[in-house]
């Protein structure tokens, strides 16, 4: 069955509920009998999902409903996880959810989640036919040897408690079996997003998240349109893929180089993953998640700062579109430096927030336009 | 008046980063913390007066290597060191209470810091910015209670090059995870002795002392805890919310079991002597959790003038078991893994709901600091963990830095509302 990819619009507000935004993957992801794994960072360890037999689902959340999560969230927390909250309230979902500790707002949504949605993992899991565990893994934030061998430890607890929750066993050759294909995965994802529009990659990515790898390498999806416009590099946290990258590619911007979690960034510097036995291949793939494209959550800012240079000249970027969403404290506090650094550099640089329904489209419009704008009159200048 | 008012009149419309380093200011401080004027509380707080004015100056005055810590980093890694734990998050409340919050923030935002994120670390980051805060030698911080401090001493230590000492504490503490902890926290103790020139031997001879010490204190926190379990109504918790200063910077030192020490023993004396029975009838037991308004304020005047009485603090707490110095690191680890704040929400609700029920609370203010993913972000969990029990809890909103966030009418309206419903 070869699987395409629908077509994105923005809907009409009163029609842009979870269902009709939904991509025709997820829909068809919720075939009767197919074991789904619920997650949400981009740090969760798809390759371990894959090996224990489950089929990766990434919530994107009913971003039109927020206000529902107040029951359990404060209003001043990250939109995307309130948006994820509601609509695990709204389904209950049956599979296993997979949260990664990776900033203050997975940790809430945890903690929501199990109250409200699904029981938790390890210990209280109860695991079997239609279990609904939630698992935190734990994720450090500066690599090396140390967080190597926290992870990998995290990695094997997770397999275990996967396996409680109906999950197959992993070995070390499912694990890296699953580690080869999502790295194939990646691979193609970049190759086929050259010269795409920002939406594109943006759509390309999200079937990578959410495809079973082997139906994603069958061949790129149809209906992916070629990039024009002013190059920009977008970097930020996780953005609706229906909300600001539409808007810039009205205004006359190409994103040619979408680094954010639910873009290009999963795909980059991704290391091969080996081991004879379970615990090196799980600390091989620690490797692979610890030294890969990091988020601003990630304690090696130098080092992101150099990538995020090196990735604007790379794409001859000729100005840089700085979006997180609201109340991301890693993205909000490393704006200051990443905002002086390509100052420093020559590069103008835009910051937009983003309330993840970006139902405020006309303003984002005004300020991208006048960016770009910006850009062009730089250019005749020159 | 008391010391901080006499201090403010003299100093504050001359304020300059070269005042906080000027001996002048700091012997009038001595001078006015030691003057027969000046009647603390309790006796104990005298002792915290000593410990901070003496600490603060090491840190302004320069000579001793400074280490910024946050809140839950271990204290006593930084006074094996024999260094100057500086704590900016405390820094913030200070600016607070003298009234000098807005302009770091404002400082801050122009620096292009988001009023999205914590006021107490928008405000370090202002007074940082415009040269208030001391020089560290390296910065250091735990993961949890919030993102913020790691990141916002991610943004000090990348601007002026000196290392920032992440201590990742796992999200759970099982043995595994223990044990990582254990190494993790020996190879900053090793980075934290190097940044301050100390040789490993004599840092690991100043841990052992500063975790004898530790031990010393706890059990003197724990008397403190059981004496306020007896006699509820006479250590107002008011005043026990700025305990949280002393217990989150001085352990590992002397002063830390003075204080405790000091205050279990008037706690004693005045229990014996039948203080705070004489007000009990009708009296509102709440429990505060979070943390309050650190500028003037009339929120607790409302408080008691509604018959409510603060007689425990999600903070002011032991949450960890005895420590040995023959094994400090492991010791350590089950302190940091011992908090409960680290870990999931459930387990701070649990823990509150304990708390509530042990002190046999009417009901509990949580103070939702705007901001701050952690509590205000997990305050909706634990109100209903609290329900579940039929304690009342009322959510406040509010800025504890930020006068300018707290609408003092409508939190006073909210609090006596709530204080005639129990």
């Amino acid at each position: 069955m070869a699987y395409r990819l629908c077509y994105y619009t923005r809907m009409p507000e009163s029609q842009n509920t979870t269902a009709s935004t939904r991509s025709r993957e997820e829909e068809e992801a919720a075939r009767p009998g197919e074991r789904q794994a619920l997650w949400f960072c981009a740090y969760t360890p798809l390759e371990l999902l894959d090996a224990a037999g489950f089929r990766p689902r990434r919530l994107s959340g009913a971003v039109e409903r927020l206000e529902e999560a107040d029951v359990l969230l404060h209003p001043a927390t990250c939109p995307f996880v309130r948006a994820c909250l509601v609509q695990g309230m709204e389904e209950i979902p049956r599979g296993p959810a997979v949260f990664v500790n990776s900033c203050d707002a997975m940790r809430r949504l945890h903690d929501a989640w199990k109250d409200m949605v699904g029981r938790g993992g390890g210990a209280g899991g109860r695991g079997g036919e239609g279990g609904g565990g939630a698992h935190m893994m734990d994720m450090p934030r500066r690599p090396g040897p140390w967080a190597e061998r926290r992870l990998a430890q995290e990695i094997l607890r997770l397999a275990e408690e996967l396996e409680r929750d109906g999950g197959l066993a992993v070995t070390p050759q499912s694990l890296k079996e699953a580690a080869a294909l999502r790295m194939e995965v990646a691979k193609r994802c970049l190759q086929w997003g050259e010269g795409l529009a920002g939406s594109s990659r943006m759509r390309l990515a999200e079937a990578a998240q959410t495809l079973p790898p082997r139906l994603f390498l069958e061949g790129p999806p149809a209906g992916l349109a070629e990039g024009r416009g002013v190059p920009l590099l977008l970097t930020g946290n996780l953005l609706n893929p229906r909300g600001l990258v539409e808007v810039i590619e009205e205004a006359g911007g190409w994103v040619k180089t979408a680094d954010l979690c639910n873009g290009d960034r999963p795909f980059l510097d991704l290391e091969e993953v080996d081991g004879e036995t379970l615990e090196e291949a799980a600390l091989s793939l620690a490797r692979r998640y610890l030294n890969r494209r990091g988020c601003a959550r990630m304690d090696d800012a130098r080092q992101r700062e150099a990538r995020l240079l090196r990735m604007a000249r790379e794409c001859g970027a000729r100005g840089v579109i700085y979006a997180s969403l609201k109340f991301c404290d890693p993205y909000l506090y490393e704006w200051p430096r990443v905002e002086a650094l390509l100052r420093s550099e020559g590069l103008p640089v835009l910051r937009l927030d983003s309330d993840y329904q970006d139902g405020h489209a006309g303003q984002l419009s005004t300020r991208v336009e006048a960016f770009l704008e910006m850009l062009r009159q730089g250019r005749r200048r020159a | 008046m008391n010391w901080m008012a006499s201090l403010k009149e003299r100093f504050m419309d001359r304020l300059s980063p070269a005042t906080l380093r000027s001996p002048l200011l700091w012997s009038t401080a001595e001078g006015l913390a030691r003057s027969p004027l000046n009647r603390p509380a309790w006796r104990a707080d005298a002792v915290a007066l000593r410990y901070f004015l003496r600490q603060t100056k090491r840190a302004y005055r320069g000579g001793d290597p400074v280490v910024w810590a946050n809140l839950l980093f271990p204290s006593e890694l930084i006074h094996a060191a024999g260094a100057v734990p500086f704590y900016p998050e405390m820094a913030a409340a200070v600016a607070a209470s003298l009234e000098l919050a807005p302009r770091f923030l404002d400082a801050a935002a122009h620096a292009g810091f988001s009023p999205d994120t914590c006021s107490f670390h928008r405000a370090i980051l202002g007074a940082w910015s415009e040269g208030y805060m001391p020089a560290p030698a390296c910065l250091a911080s735990t993961d949890y209670l919030c993102d913020s401090a790691p990141l916002s001493f991610r943004y000090v230590a990348g601007e002026i090059g000196v290392p920032l000492l992440l201590l990742e504490i796992p999200f759970r503490g099982d043995d595994a995870a223990l044990a990582l902890l254990e190494e993790g926290l020996e190879e900053t103790a090793l980075r934290l002795a190097e940044a301050c020139g100390v040789t490993w031997h004599a840092y690991l001879r100043g841990l052992g002392e500063a975790v004898e010490l530790s031990e010393e204190a706890r059990k003197r926190l724990l008397e403190v805890e059981e004496l306020r379990l007896r006699h509820p109504l006479l250590l107002d918790g008011r005043d026990a919310l700025g305990h949280l200063s002393v217990l989150a910077s001085s352990f590992g030192h002397p002063d830390a079991v003075s204080f405790y020490g000091e205050l279990a023993a008037e706690l004693r004396e005045r229990g014996e002597r039948g203080e705070g029975r004489e007000d009990s009838d009708g009296v509102k037991k709440l429990l505060w959790m979070h943390l309050k308004p650190y500028y003037p304020h009339r929120l607790f005047e409302h408080l008691q003038e509604h018959g409510g009485r603060i007689v425990c603090e999600e903070y002011n707490r032991c949450y960890w078991g005895e420590m040995d110095p023959r094994r400090p690191f492991r010791s350590l680890a089950r302190k940091l893994t011992g908090h409960f704040g680290v870990g999931e929400g459930a387990r701070r609700a649990r823990v509150m709901r304990e708390l509530a029920l042990r002190h046999r609370v009417d009901g509990a203010v949580h103070f939702n600091h705007w901001g701050c993913r952690q509590s205000a972000g997990g305050a909706a969990l634990v109100r209903r963990e609290l329900l579940r029990e039929g304690i009342p809890v009322l959510l406040l909103e509010g800025d504890c830095i930020d006068s300018r966030e707290y609408q003092e009418g409508q939190a006073a309206t909210r609090l006596e509302a709530f204080l005639e419903s129990l």
